[in-house]
């Protein structure tokens, strides 16, 4: 008896120690998921109901702030400029990554490397609050850098950048690609660094490929990886921008270069709508969700491979 | 990959003159802005080098002066305080969270690492309405503890995934031998694998602190004047009447001060929690 109950004790004390050190270890994350994932459903629920003031009042009203956000002009401008943030901060800034990040790996000349990735690479330690307050010193029309420089070599320009509503949105992206493209070129540099893509290369090169050809047929298909995670990352950040926005043009001209996220704060905290603000957030959530499907599902094969 | 060619050479001679210029431009006119009398802004010459250095605008946006109402001090105290507090507990608590899901492969840490994984690109305007509800309500908002709260909600699951990241690449059979010697998973852990990734800690400690240092959004949506960050004063000077330009660019350079001087000294560890954060989280 007492040589078989001598076990079972031990056996659950060390389960005891188990339980106890799988809580140290998840229970600080799991708090702060809940919290996390406790605020997202608390907003989806403000979301339906009617805070219309600075008392919250959570009476339901079904999906009335969603049909109010659709019938406003505003909403479809967001939406607008929203897509053209997710395709231009996104395509450009990738394809010029794999072209420098190729040219630096063909790059002949010693320290260009090292010289171009700090060059390029400051940006991602500064904010976008800095960032936009440097371009829109860049972007004044009367005497600002650009047009200074421009009339400088005698073009007088017609530009206004920022200040002209058709284009207002393309000139912040342009701030956006400035401050992603040393990151994009260091991500799409750790893709091109397997042996088996060097080998590849090097196997080509024997062969007599061109190197444009060797870019297309060898390397492009091998860092699909890379690729896949780079425009995730830059859909992701694109889609939450908010910082240029606001600092540079602050929605202007106009509503010109409204974005979600801008409009998210106007309505919940300017204009006091705090269910509409709270369905805005919800459908950035959404987007965002739809965007990381594929990183996430492709992170945890990585994994726990 | 040693080429000769010579129209190659031309090419990357080419792009790196331009990239220079694109890149060096705004460190330029940032920095020489800065230091320039008003005057000299006022007649709009950005691109001309300054008459005079003006040092002392430094210690005007440093500490205010007559035309400059938004002194950064205090902002960068805040900002100080908030980002080292959730350096530090994020790093902690991510490198416990991150060993779990790195040393498990249970149904119950696949559905963690999937809740994580979507947590790090949580849009914060959709939890921000809450967030602003809890801290107003705990009174949390009038002291640095509600951003710090704010910033570890977002901060905690990313660092689990980077921490874990590498812990992934460290060699089992350390802990095993520790193992066979009795020690329990918490023991293996402080003794054993947190020494070898104390270069992983610093890398995942200088991203957070970056980001937490640049974070905007909900800065400005739960800002007090006591516990205003860095980031809402500098923006405050943007468009703003009570702040000449020259001052402006001093500001900013303050601003950017402190996350630039690590990225230049410590670039190396810089750029590997870059990448540990973009490639396998």
């Amino acid at each position: 008896m007492i040589a078989t109950k001598a076990p079972m004790a031990r056996k659950r004390r060390k389960k005891g120690i188990a339980v106890a050190e799988f809580l140290v270890f998840t229970l600080p994350l799991l708090v702060f998921l809940i919290i996390l994932y406790g605020t997202l459903l608390w907003n989806f629920y403000v979301s339906t109901s009617n805070w219309v003031s600075t008392a919250a009042d959570y009476s339901f009203t079904g999906l009335k702030w969603y049909q109010y956000l659709f019938r406003q002009g505003r909403f479809w401008v967001d939406v607008q400029n929203n897509l053209k943030w997710l395709i231009l901060g996104v395509v450009p800034t990738t394809i010029l990554a794999i072209l420098l990040a190729y040219l630096l790996e063909l790059a002949p000349i010693r320290g260009v490397e090292s010289y171009v990735r700090t060059l390029i690479l400051y940006p991602v330690a500064m904010s976008f609050v800095v960032t936009g307050t440097i371009w829109s010193w860049m972007y004044q029309p009367e005497k600002g850098v650009f047009n200074t420089i421009l009339r400088s070599v005698g073009i007088d320009s017609p530009l206004t950048f920022t200040n002209n509503p058709d284009q207002a949105t393309y000139w912040l992206i342009l701030i956006f690609v400035w401050q992603y493209l040393g990151f994009a070129v260091i991500i799409i540099q750790s893709s091109f660094r397997t042996t088996e893509l060097q080998e590849m290369i090097e196997a080509a090169t024997v062969d007599g490929a061109s190197k444009l050809r060797i870019l297309f047929s060898v390397i492009i298909p091998n860092i699909r990886a890379g690729i896949l995670v780079l425009v995730s990352l830059l859909l992701i950040n694109s889609l939450k921008v908010f910082d240029i926005v606001w600092i540079v043009t602050r929605n202007g001209p106009g509503i010109a270069t409204d974005v979600l996220a801008t409009n998210m704060i106007v309505t919940a905290y300017d204009q006091r709508l705090f269910s509409a603000g709270a369905a805005i957030g919800v459908i950035i959530f959404l987007i965002a969700f739809i965007l990381v499907i594929p990183y996430t599902i492709y992170a945890l094969k990585k994994w726990f491979e | 990959m040693k080429s000769k060619n010579a129209t190659l050479k031309i090419i990357v001679l080419a792009v790196l003159i331009l990239l220079s210029c694109v890149y060096l431009l705004p460190i330029y006119v940032m920095v020489t802005n800065s230091l320039k009398t008003l005057p000299e802004i006022t007649q709009r010459t950005y691109l001309a080098l300054p008459r005079e250095w003006q040092f002392q605008n430094y210690t005007s946006a440093l500490f205010g002066s007559r035309d400059f109402l938004i002194p950064m001090r205090n902002p960068i105290i805040n900002s100080s305080i908030i980002s080292v507090a959730v350096t530090a507990l994020a790093a902690f608590f991510g490198g416990l969270g991150g060993y779990y899901l790195s040393r498990t492969k249970s149904t119950f840490a696949r559905v963690i690492f999937v809740l994580v994984g979507i947590a790090l690109y949580m849009p914060y305007q959709a939890v921000i309405i809450p967030l602003t509800t809890i801290t107003a309500k705990t009174g949390l908002i009038n002291s640095h503890f509600g951003l710090i709260l704010c910033y570890l909600i977002i901060n905690v699951p990313l660092a689990s995934v980077l921490m874990g990241t590498f812990f992934l690449g460290v060699p089992r059979e350390l802990e095993e031998a520790a193992e066979v010697d009795g020690a329990s998973r918490i023991q293996i852990f402080f003794k054993v694998v947190v020494p070898i990734s104390l270069p992983a800690y610093a890398s995942v400690a200088i991203l957070i602190f970056t980001q937490v240092w640049n974070e905007f959004f909900i800065a400005l949506t739960l800002i007090t004047p006591k516990t205003q960050t860095v980031q809402v004063a500098m923006a405050m000077t943007q468009g703003s009447t009570i702040s000449p330009y020259n001052l402006q660019m001093a500001a900013s350079l303050l601003t950017v001060a402190i996350p630039l001087v690590f990225f230049l000294f410590l670039g190396r560890y810089f750029i590997r929690g870059v990448l540990a954060g973009a490639l396998k989280g």
